[in-house]
């Protein structure tokens, strides 16, 4: 990762949430900025400041909001986004935005896509920005929008106003396991991830998992052209058929560490066709083109694995490029949900030297394709042709940006 | 006094029900065609689910991931001995006879290598009708033979050793404990009965005996002379020297290491050995190489905070191995935050009865274990290397249960012995951490006591390729 600049000034940041609640997206990510994180052998303590905070939902029990404000004093509860932008003064008056959009609770689409707020969110603070004539660096946690007119215009508006935006998933920044980059400049051939978790939300991790990888390919990313989603018998005459690889799936699954075994009093084995059906009642596959012919397919495979994993076929190589994007999940198997850190890390990185650490073209392209996923999945599995998508090219950051030091 | 002797089971002559079975061809299960696999003999206390027989046993009926695909050895199962099925068949006392006569029973202690079974094994039993036992399914779905006995599992009922390889994992089923608190699991009598038939015969095999090679170090350096003895390879210890690491780091070959902290949750007579074993596995590539240990310390209670007050443990080291884990207890669990469990106070509130194992080296250098229980639940390193910019400090990743793939590292080790008939690692580093770990029991046993020990005066060298999974 970048080098980052020592300056004594430390960057104030606003931040900007849905719901501030244990292992809540928002919980994960400000208490980094608050409370410090394990981060290359010591315990970190991010060299900028929250001094501000917005919640938009604070109702229910388990709220954290008080709590983290009372240790924190330099953090002011804001009651509005403006608030937690301008600190009371008429203009911006903070360095650095933290957007957290995840979690909460908000209406669905009618495909069944939960309407975060990212957008709203956006959509206010690049009003202060606007009218502050200055504009500063906006981290994004996950997707850009449920609405992919949203989500160009977000792109399109931190371009105009110049200031950079990244965000995206945890996936693409956290430990691999094992610790490999994809080749920059390798021919792919196509690409598998294997999942879990529902659409419209952990379909969006898979997507990035992948696409953090597959954008490093020769070229660069040049779009994606078509979508088709794959459910219940159709996901399995798919596999049949051969749509994806079932080599790839193979490969991928052998990087989990979460494969349920195949009998009763087996702990690790590899399931048989017969077990796959039985363990996993409710496959999803995306199976998707891209402009320069590269196939890709993302697998949620709820009830067989509980951790996210990709294999691609890669010109040259004998044997399938394959890793575990690790999850440390505090859902039984850690408590802390140290995947938060990478990502936290990366935007403290974006805070200091105003640059995004990669582009968010990826998180415009895997945002769109979740939407178009869904929307597949909607209309009985047909294939969404994306012009849209088709036009996101883009080059990606040479360097890599995951954990591993 | 009952001797641990007594429940090894020479005479586990009971029970003729265990006939071979004719080889079944599984959907799962071991390949029985191509060329001829490694035939392996299989020896343990209990084979139930969760217990490290099974685990390590089915690594080699069903394979196990490794590198990037399902990996199956080109080894065949053709017998299985389980100790507890032997010892009920010969109508062994039971915990509650063992306790009536005034032994105390082993405390129960998870450790991969060390302690309790994952499932309470009941004290009433019919003959060997013993619930959950797994060992009649498998030999039915896998097509080997249950030996009456050790020898008879490296004879498979013929008059010739008929196995070209030995795995034996001994866990706490049911043995007893001695004064020191030491659980007496057999690993050496197992061992010895091998060797006897080697002997015999003249025909030695790889033998592996997973975790400690003896809770007593003569018996241990019995074992390693014998095997030498006999040309035969022989290796044991744990999986943590083998699992994957975050980040993938390994001491740099001949570095000077000046001093090691690993923390984790546990205790002596469980997940301790593991640790130990982790430790050494990075110590040993220090400058100089592996050079002995020249005294060795117990601390319990507040005598572990104390001594990282007098700087006989580093705290800077114990604040990095901390800033590697992913399982703080506390107010982690409470909301989620994320915490400094170094800061001030924090860990004497959380942890009631620390333990640290003090090592002295006889290079200079020092390693301190600390079970921490109630901190984390992970298992973290930290070392400071002369001249390198800051600690150097990784964490064992420990892939969670059921798959638990940490063990499937080690099963690739272990495969490596077979196939090679070379012994991946020096076995005087397992040696050593199990004269490290009955040393600890030791000081435990006189007070907590400073002990020189003249009888870890072990010297080796490290393999020069790191052999930890991380591809």
């Amino acid at each position: 990762m970048a080098q980052i600049p020592s300056s004594s000034h430390r960057p104030r940041l606003a931040a900007v949430v849905t719901a501030y609640k244990k292992y809540f997206h928002p919980q994960h990510v400000v208490d980094r900025f608050l409370d410090g994180y394990g981060w290359n052998g010591t315990y970190h303590h991010p060299p900028m400041d929250v001094v501000s905070l917005y919640v938009d939902q604070r109702e229910g029990e388990g709220d954290l909001t008080q709590e983290r404000a009372d240790r924190h004093p330099e953090m002011k509860i804001c009651s509005t986004i403006a608030d937690a932008l301008t600190l009371g003064t008429s203009k911006l008056a903070v360095d650095g935005v933290v957007v957290v959009g995840e979690h909460g609770t908000y209406p669905y689409t009618e495909h069944g896509i939960m309407k975060h707020p990212h957008f709203e969110f956006f959509e206010q603070i690049t009003k202060v920005f606007r009218s502050s004539g200055r504009s500063v660096p906006y981290f994004n946690d996950k997707e850009l929008s449920w609405n992919w007119d949203w989500c160009k215009q977000m792109v399109a508006t931190s371009r105009e106003l110049n200031f950079p935006l990244q965000g995206g998933s945890s996936l693409a920044v956290t430990w691999r396991v094992p610790s490999v980059e994809f080749p920059l400049g390798a021919v792919a051939r196509e690409a598998v991830s294997v999942g879990y978790g529902g659409m419209g939300s952990y379909d969006f991790h898979g997507l990035e998992t992948i696409q953090c990888m597959v954008e490093r390919r020769k070229g660069g990313e040049t779009g994606v052209e078509w979508l088709q989603c794959y459910r219940g018998d159709a996901f399995w005459n798919a596999w049949q058929q051969g749509v994806w690889s079932k080599e790839l799936v193979k490969s991928a699954l052998c990087r989990s560490s979460t494969l349920a075994p195949g009998g009763a009093t087996f702990t690790s084995t590899f399931p048989t066709p017969d077990q796959l059906r039985t363990l996993v009642p409710d496959p999803v596959a995306y199976n998707y083109q891209h402009r320069d012919g590269l196939r890709c397919t993302m697998l949620l495979m709820n009830g067989l694995v509980r951790d996210f994993t990709i294999a691609a076929t890669i010109e040259g190589h004998a044997r399938p490029f394959s890793t575990q994007m690790y999850l440390p999940m505090p859902d039984g198997r850690t408590t802390l949900a140290s995947f938060f850190t990478p990502l936290v890390h990366n935007a403290e990185i974006m805070f200091l030297t105003g640059k995004a650490q990669y582009p968010i073209e990826r998180t415009l392209l895997t945002s769109g394709m979740l939407i178009a996923g869904v929307d597949s999945g909607y209309n009985g599995g047909q294939r969404v042709e994306t012009p849209n998508l088709a036009e996101v090219h883009y080059q990606p950051n040479p360097e890599s940006t995951f954990w591993r030091s | 006094m009952l001797t641990r002797r007594r429940f090894v089971g020479y005479s586990a002559l009971a029970s003729a029900m265990l006939a071979s079975r004719p080889l079944l061809a599984s959907g799962l299960g071991q390949e029985s065609s191509g060329q001829h696999p490694l035939r392996l003999a299989i020896l343990g206390s209990v084979y139930s689910l969760g217990s490290s027989l099974q685990d390590f046993a089915d690594r080699f009926l069903v394979g196990y991931p490794w590198e990037g695909d399902w990996h199956m050895p080109p080894v065949q199962v053709v017998s299985l001995y389980v100790d507890q099925r032997a010892r009920r068949a010969e109508g062994a006392p039971t915990g509650y006879q063992l306790a009536m006569k005034g032994t105390h029973l082993a405390p129960a202690g998870p450790g991969p290598t060390g302690g309790r079974p994952a499932h309470p094994v009941p004290q009433h039993h019919e003959e060997i009708e013993i619930p959950g036992d797994l060992s009649e399914a498998r030999a039915h779905q896998f097509g080997f033979r249950i030996a009456r006995n050790i020898p008879d599992a490296l004879r498979c009922g013929g008059n010739r050793i008929a196995i070209d390889a030995v795995l034996s994992v001994v866990e706490q089923d049911d043995y007893p404990s001695n004064d020191r608190g030491q659980i007496l699991l057999p690993t050496y009598d197992f061992f010895e009965q091998c060797a006897q038939v080697f002997e015999e015969e003249k025909h030695a095999v790889p033998f592996f005996s997973y975790g400690a090679l003896s809770f007593s170090l003569p018996e241990a350096k019995t074992m390693v002379a014998t095997a030498q003895r006999l040309n035969l390879p022989l290796q044991a210890g744990s999986a943590f020297p083998f699992t994957w690491r975050l980040p993938d780091i390994d001491v740099p070959l001949d570095a000077p290491v000046e001093e090691a902290v690993i923390v984790g949750p546990g205790s002596l007579d469980g997940e301790a050995f593991d640790a130990l074993e982790a430790l050494q596995a990075m110590m040993e590539r220090r400058r100089g190489g592996e050079t002995g240990v020249k005294a060795v310390q117990l601390l319990e209670g507040d005598d572990v905070w104390a001594a990282g007050h007098a700087g006989r443990w580093s705290k800077e080291l114990l604040s990095s191995a901390l800033s590697r884990s992913d399982t703080p207890l506390g107010l982690t669990v409470l909301d989620g935050r994320t915490q400094d469990l170094a800061a001030p106070g924090v860990l004497p509130q959380l942890v009631k009865n620390p333990l640290a194992c003090s090592i002295e080296y006889s290079d200079g250098s020092r390693g301190t274990l600390l079970l921490l229980d109630g901190a984390i639940e992970d298992f973290n390193i930290a070392l400071r290397i002369a001249g390198h910019d800051g600690p150097l400090a990784t964490q064992f990743f420990l892939p969670p249960a059921p798959n638990q793939d940490w063990s499937a590292a080690l099963a690739a080790q272990i495969e490596a012995l077979y196939t090679t008939h070379r012994a991946p690692w020096p076995v005087e580093r397992t040696l050593l951490t199990t004269g490290l770990l009955e040393a600890c029991f030791d000081s435990r046993h006189q007070l907590n006591r400073r002990l020189e020990t003249p009888q870890l005066a072990i010297s080796y060298k490290p393999p020069s390729e790191p052999q930890y999974a991380r591809s």
